[in-house]
């Protein structure tokens, strides 16, 4: 591969993408923090101080109702969290391209099959069944990035499924198809690389569906509460009745870091769309060289300089 | 000397994109007399449609116009407030799209879209406009009862008449005409001019004609404007750039020019060889039927793309197929690369039947005997991939040579299509080539695997008049080399006459006639292969002038 691949040009493109690489900035500083800082931090389990003591040298964060440190608490509930963001992201996004994949690229009885799948998860009622799955099933992060995805994969493998079809009557799959290609050849290694861009914004837009859904299962108290995530130390300080006693240290650390995550996934994803289409950016630079006047009123701006 | 209706000076407009801004048309001047028509060629991205859509100021943003002048009757229209722009539009210059079927609103009827230009410009009653709509059709020669119908319920020639009907609603001085006639057959091509030139008698306007086609141009325009890469490189009368004009690049497009009668007059393809045609041949289809079924859940239809075809391919033999949109040519090429499965009929290879498999699962020594090039070849090469991708996965995948001669087989067979150095293009990307050498590396990958059989479905239609003529040469000296039989698909008759060895004429899928090319050119039977043969010749359109 040379300089002038299109996947390279992609990349070139998202680190020098402001939107993108601002993302990228947080959240691999996130994921790093959920992996290293745990070994800088005190016990976030442990009982360390008065409970509910409002940020302080000694508790950059205060303390919570159990007396633990909320800066420990909000880092090592970063790393669960995280895990089943980007774990339910990921098979949501690989289901989603073999279901949908074979169902568009294949047509006629596969697919009628595999549509028929799609629609029974499509149309079951999402919330309600991560509720039940939730609280029938043994409590823990594995549970919860399984029920995610059960509820999750569906839309994806439709959308998948309808870029497939558009795709698979192209004049180079075709070719493909001629050159004797074989197909599990011409799905992977043909078509899925011109839908990179739309993989990776569902991977990404899986994300931050999962960290919502799986802060309110456990907010809710469906996840198992012994653990530290960033659900359970909202559950918990729902318990302590933050609200009602004011200590607001309790749960803002862990929800702006929800915020925080989720924006910059958001970002990610406008710095890929912006990349793979140029359009959009290059949108942003005619209008700032023209009078607004000239803007959309259907007639050709003229811009001379010496009349 | 009668004045100038529209005069252009130095028109200059720019595409603003990230990078460098794209100079789309560079100090572009020409002026059209009054009555004049005025044609203006040039090949796809030359900017020919650019500068006719400044005129009526339609370019949307990122286009800007940065310099000249668009003088209409002595006025400035490039200084023109956007409500007096919009007043000119239509009134004074009107323009026929080149696509019918998206000029016109697919939910609505012809009616509503015609009433509403005499509606918001002339301020007419609903019922007078509907009157006028009803002169109007029959004027372009189409019933008054259609007045009712939608743009689908249409033929494309008849489309393209309500099209122009809707440009003459308020009888302007200027009509510009942006590719009117490309999506057309030809003879429908010729019916629509006879009727634009009949017109242009009775209603006295002046046309701006612009399209790639510089034989229709020759045709019947008074003067010519030749457009290469934003410049208007040459301006003269009709008659002087007949002769070749005075620039290298006028005459190379008169000199790439293909004719369908008259003597063969290119020098550089050789002579057609004509194969022995005894034994068996290479490929045979058998009464061949193949159905579709169209339509919704209720109404459903059957529609007979091809009937009862038969064909015999040798070994090292080009056929022509020629045939117009709809013919049923391309289903032929899907049918015999197993894209397709045929509804009746039987296809033998060598003598034996092949089942009827799913495209899927067709066998690899079928693939490797039967080839294709498509039409389009930036759709067929995916822009993912470089070229050594699209030559080295053929080969491996059937054997044909061992892993460590791969890259020197390679780069030999990019030579072998006239891409040299070879290792250079092996590295590049779809979309660092012109549509030119892209289509050569197409044809590159379907020799790769040695195939007996070479399907090029209008391998040429895409690509731009001067460069045709090349990839036609390659296809016939790749022929020679390895002996490998071509089915020439085209709409062309006058490039299969140059390519084939034989040439079968399709319409609405069935065989009208066969021949030896030469032969089949010099004494056409059928009266459809006539019109086919005339409608592509010089001076076609005197000839039906006079007809008349």
């Amino acid at each position: 591969m040379n300089k002038n691949s299109i996947l390279k040009r992609w990349g070139r493109g998202i680190i020098k993408n402001k939107k993108a690489s601002f993302g990228l900035y947080f959240v691999f500083s996130l994921i790093g923090l959920s992996i290293f800082g745990p070994l800088f931090t005190l016990d976030p389990t442990a009982f360390l101080g008065t409970p509910l003591s409002p940020p302080s040298l000694e508790h950059f964060f205060g303390t919570n109702g159990q007396g633990q440190d909320v800066l420990s608490q909000t880092i090592a509930g970063a790393r669960q969290t995280l895990l089943v963001a980007f774990t339910t992201g990921f098979f949501v996004v690989i289901i989603g391209a073999f279901i949908g994949g074979a169902a568009g690229y294949y047509g006629g009885k596969v697919d009628d099959f595999l549509s028929l799948i799609i629609n029974v998860f499509l149309v079951m009622p999402g919330l309600p069944l991560m509720v039940i799955l939730a609280s029938w099933l043994p409590p823990g992060p594995l549970t919860l990035a399984g029920v995610l995805i059960l509820t999750g994969w569906a839309w994806n493998a439709r959308v998948i499924r309808s870029q497939m079809m558009s795709l698979k009557g192209r004049d180079f799959v075709l070719a493909a198809i001629i050159s004797g290609e074989s197909n599990s050849r011409i799905i992977f290694v043909e078509i899925m690389p011109r839908i990179l861009s739309l993989l990776a914004s569902s991977f990404i837009g899986a994300s931050v569906y999962a960290i919502g859904a799986q802060v309110g299962l456990e907010f809710l108290g469906l996840g198992d509460v012994s653990t530290v995530s960033w659900g359970t130390n909202l559950y918990w300080a729902s318990n302590d009745l933050a609200l009602l006693t004011g200590s607001w240290w309790t749960f803002v650390p862990t929800g702006l870091s929800i915020a925080l995550i989720s924006f910059s996934l958001t970002l990610i994803n406008f710095g890929i769309d912006e990349v793979t289409n140029p359009r959009l950016i290059s949108e942003k630079n005619w209008k700032k060289e023209l009078p607004d006047n000239t803007l959309n009123n259907g007639v050709t701006p003229v811009v001379r300089k010496n009349v | 000397m009668s004045k100038n209706l529209i005069s252009i000076k130095n028109l200059d407009v720019k595409y603003i994109t990230n990078k460098k801004p794209v100079h789309a048309v560079k100090d572009v001047s020409f002026d059209i007399k009054k009555g004049e028509i005025f044609g203006l060629v040039g090949e796809s991205g030359c900017g020919k449609s650019t500068v006719v859509q400044s005129i009526i100021r339609t370019l949307n943003p990122p286009a800007i116009i940065t310099n000249g002048y668009i003088k209409y009757n002595n006025k400035d229209i490039l200084s023109l407030s956007v409500s007096e722009v919009r007043k000119l539009r239509w009134s004074q210059i009107s323009i026929v799209m080149q696509s019918a079927l998206n000029a016109l609103n697919p939910v609505l009827t012809i009616k509503e879209q015609i009433i509403d230009v005499f509606i918001t410009h002339k301020g007419m009653s609903k019922f007078e406009a509907v009157e006028k709509s009803k002169e109007l059709l029959e004027l372009v020669d189409i019933d008054r009862d259609r007045l009712e119908s939608y743009a689908h319920e249409l033929s494309g020639g008849m489309r393209q008449r309500v099209v122009l009907a809707i440009a003459l609603a308020l009888t302007p001085p200027l009509i510009i005409m942006d590719e009117p006639t490309t999506a057309l057959d030809v003879i429908i091509e010729r019916e629509i001019l006879l009727k634009i030139l009949e017109l242009r008698k009775s209603l006295d306007f002046t046309i701006l004609f612009i399209t790639h086609d510089l034989n229709l141009l020759l045709e019947f325009a008074d003067k010519i404007g030749v457009m290469k890469k934003g410049e208007l490189v040459e301006v003269d009368i009709t008659k002087k750039i007949k002769l070749g004009g005075e620039k290298e690049y006028t005459k190379k497009l008169i000199s790439s020019l293909p004719s369908a009668s008259g003597k063969r007059g290119i020098e550089f393809f050789p002579e057609p060889n004509l194969p022995s045609k005894t034994g068996i041949p290479m490929l045979e289809m058998k009464n061949i039927n193949k159905e579709y079924l169209i339509g919704g859940f209720f109404k459903k239809k059957t529609l007979h793309a091809v009937k009862d075809f038969s064909l015999r391919i040798f070994k090292g033999e080009i056929i022509g197929l020629v045939g117009e949109s709809g013919s049923g040519k391309s289903t032929i090429a899907q049918l015999i690369t197993r894209l397709e499965t045929q509804t009746s009929g039987s296809i033998l290879l060598n003598g034996t039947d092949l089942k009827r498999n799913r495209s899927k699962n067709v066998s690899l020594g079928y693939r490797k005997k039967v080839q294709m090039i498509f039409q389009d070849p930036f759709g067929s090469l995916n822009n993912i991939h470089n070229v050594y991708h699209h030559l080295s996965r053929p080969i491996l995948r059937h054997n044909i040579v061992p892993k460590i001669k791969l890259e020197k087989y390679i780069y030999k067979l990019l030579e072998s299509v006239e891409l040299s150095p070879g290792k250079l293009f092996a590295k590049k990307f779809p979309h660092e080539m012109s549509g030119g050498e892209r289509q050569r590396v197409a044809i590159a990958r379907a020799l790769s695997v040695k195939p007996d059989l070479v399907i090029a479905d209008e391998p040429t239609s895409m690509l731009d008049v001067s460069i045709r003529m090349d990839i036609l040469r390659i296809l016939a000296k790749l022929r020679n080399e390895h002996n490998v039989a071509i089915l020439f698909i085209t709409h062309d008759l006058a490039s299969a006459r140059y390519l084939a060895d034989r040439i079968i004429v399709l319409q609405n899928g069935k065989k009208i006639e066969q021949g030896i090319a030469e032969d089949l050119i010099q004494s056409p039977k059928e009266l459809y292969t006539k019109q086919l043969i005339a409608a592509a010749s010089p001076g076609w359109l005197e000839n039906a002038i006079l007809e008349q």
